[in-house]
């Protein structure tokens, strides 16, 4: 077994049910509150079964669902736990690709060797660790391939879940589930793990919503009878990519157990860390911006970052006291020339009131792009530019003997002569 | 009251736009576009998308033209017209004059 998917369903709101267990069973609508203009980001199955969806308003899915709980999208703490998740995973396996927020890939090959378990053991192992550590209901699929895992997860994680909206009958699911031994005799949930080469049979259980095409062609393969993976996986390649073209070719070869996708694992994001002590310490604005300068110098000459731009700054100053201040720059366009960054920064710099003198400055340069071409506008309103430029075209006109610039007018607009309409008047007075 | 700009009008400082281009047409005896030479390379004309007739100024130097949209072979698309008092032939981009609403084909 190659290959991981862990898959937590409905993310956010199982993340808010962790934190209030009171709302386990309840419909519950994540977005904010109905009386605020927004639309549903997610929502539970006993609300999806009322026919609330994501994407819809707020207030639509409170006319729908009266009952529902309605919560505010806690961004900053739903990304923190779906980047917690990834970090977890990362003590396991040296790959591992964050596809949306409560759902990760992960290389699986040899980590269960590598500690000397079988593989029934490391993966109920690492189950039960990922479940105790996040407190969520996680799936967890070990398969051959990338989409036989993602699949298998998936399914279970909608298996497990309670609600009309779950598109498997159990009776039929449960057959063609594998678990461990001890889980499967205590009916407890537990990773599914399909053995190597079987994937195609695991797969051929499952229904066709698993395949990652659109809605619109699940549609389709359920008017032409089609309802689980082993019927697509019958057809012939031909009849399937002549119906449904490209995604038709490659849900036939999925179907089949073909996958060739691989782990792509995230890469962190570059970031250059400087810090200095101030040779005093000091509450006076000018030392903090020049010391601003020569991090930011020395930050830009890092062999990682040198020739590039960057788009953000986070400077921060260390205090006698022991306290920080933090400021975040966010530039408009990517930059590397210190003087304008010092341009953003110094104001904010000098407007800070300082409760003791600093100590430390520490900036840590970071979103590094290439620079793209910045160019000023030519024709910019101010009569010191106009006049400038009316001084460049006369000396260039003097220079010629003649004029050389010119600038398009209308002469007879309502001409039908199309000769008549336009002409070229010199530029200048 | 206008300010004299104190530069001379006339020479260089105006120039016209647009001004039509000589070109050789071999067309129908009814005057319809067969082939024409563009930029000294002989093409056939594959269609004619619209034609249109400018009468004007009749009342001084009469203007009197046969305006057509080509395709050459090789899909390019380009205004021509016939001079009907000299029957010379032109390449000349054409703007509808403003306020004037659409042209009418003929």
């Amino acid at each position: 077994m190659d290959v991981a998917c862990l898959y937590i369903r409905d993310f956010l709101v199982a993340l808010a049910r962790r934190d209030a267990p009171s709302l386990e069973g309840r419909p519950v609508v994540i977005g904010g509150s109905p009386d605020e203009h927004a639309a549903v980001i997610a929502c539970s199955p006993e609300a999806a079964a009322t026919g609330v969806t994501v994407g819809m308003t707020l207030r639509r899915a409170l006319a729908l669902c009266h009952d529902a709980v309605f919560l505010p999208h806690q961004e900053s703490q739903s990304t923190a736990e779906a980047n917690r998740v990834v970090t977890l995973l990362n003590r396991y396996s040296p790959l591992v690709e964050a596809i949306a927020p409560g759902h990760v890939h992960f290389e699986a090959r040899g980590l269960a060797q590598m500690s000397g378990m079988s593989e029934v053991a490391f993966f109920g192992d690492l189950y039960q660790a990922m479940r105790a550590e996040t407190g969520l209901p996680i799936s967890l699929g070990v398969a051959e391939t990338v989409f036989a895992a993602h699949a298998v997860a998936i399914s279970d994680a909608r298996f497990a879940a309670p609600g009309p909206s779950s598109p498997i009958p159990s009776a039929r699911w449960s057959t063609a589930r594998t678990r461990t031994k001890e889980n499967a005799e205590a009916e407890e949930p537990g990773p599914v793990l399909v053995p190597t080469g079987q994937d195609k049979a695991y797969l051929a259980r499952l229904p066709i919503e698993v395949l990652p095409v659109s809605p619109l062609m699940h549609q389709r393969l359920r008017q032409f009878g089609l309802e689980r993976l082993g019927q697509v996986a019958k057809l012939s390649f031909s009849a399937m990519q002549a119906q449904f073209g490209l995604d038709g070719a490659r849900a036939w070869n999925l179907a089949n157990g073909k996958d060739n996708s691989l782990i792509v694992p995230g890469r962190d994001e570059l970031r250059i860390d400087e810090e200095m002590e101030l040779p005093a310490p000091t509450a006076l604005s000018e030392p903090i911006v020049v010391a601003t300068r020569v991090l930011l110098q020395r930050g830009l000459q890092h062999p990682d970052i040198r020739g590039q731009s960057l788009r953000r700054l986070d400077w921060r100053l260390g205090l006698e006291s022991g306290e920080q201040i933090s400021r975040k720059f966010v530039f408009r366009e990517p930059t590397n020339d210190v003087p304008r960054m010092l341009f953003v920064a110094r104001s904010r710099i000098e407007r800070l009131q300082l409760a003791s003198a600093a100590v430390s400055v520490g900036v840590t340069l970071s979103g590094i792009c290439s620079e793209y071409g910045h160019q000023a506008n030519l024709w910019p309103v101010g009569p010191r530019r106009q006049k400038e430029l009316v001084e460049a075209v006369e000396q260039l006109n003097e220079r010629a003997g003649g004029p050389q610039v010119f600038r398009i007018v209308e002469v007879q607009p309502w001409s039908r002569i199309p000769e008549r309409q336009l002409g070229l008047a010199a530029f200048g007075p | 009251m206008v300010q004299d700009p104190g530069a001379a009008a006339g020479s260089g400082r105006f120039r016209p736009l647009n001004q039509p281009a000589p070109l050789a047409v071999e067309a129908t005896p009814r005057g319809e576009p067969v082939a024409l030479l563009w930029r000294g390379t002989y093409k056939r004309v594959l269609a004619i998308h619209e034609s249109w007739r400018i009468d004007d100024e009749w009342w001084r130097e009469e203007i009197s033209r046969r305006y057509h949209l080509v395709e050459l072979e090789g899909g390019r698309r380009i205004t021509i017209f016939q001079d009907l008092v000299t029957d010379a032939w032109y390449a000349q981009p054409y703007e509808a004059p403003k306020g004037s609403g659409h042209r009418h084909s003929t």
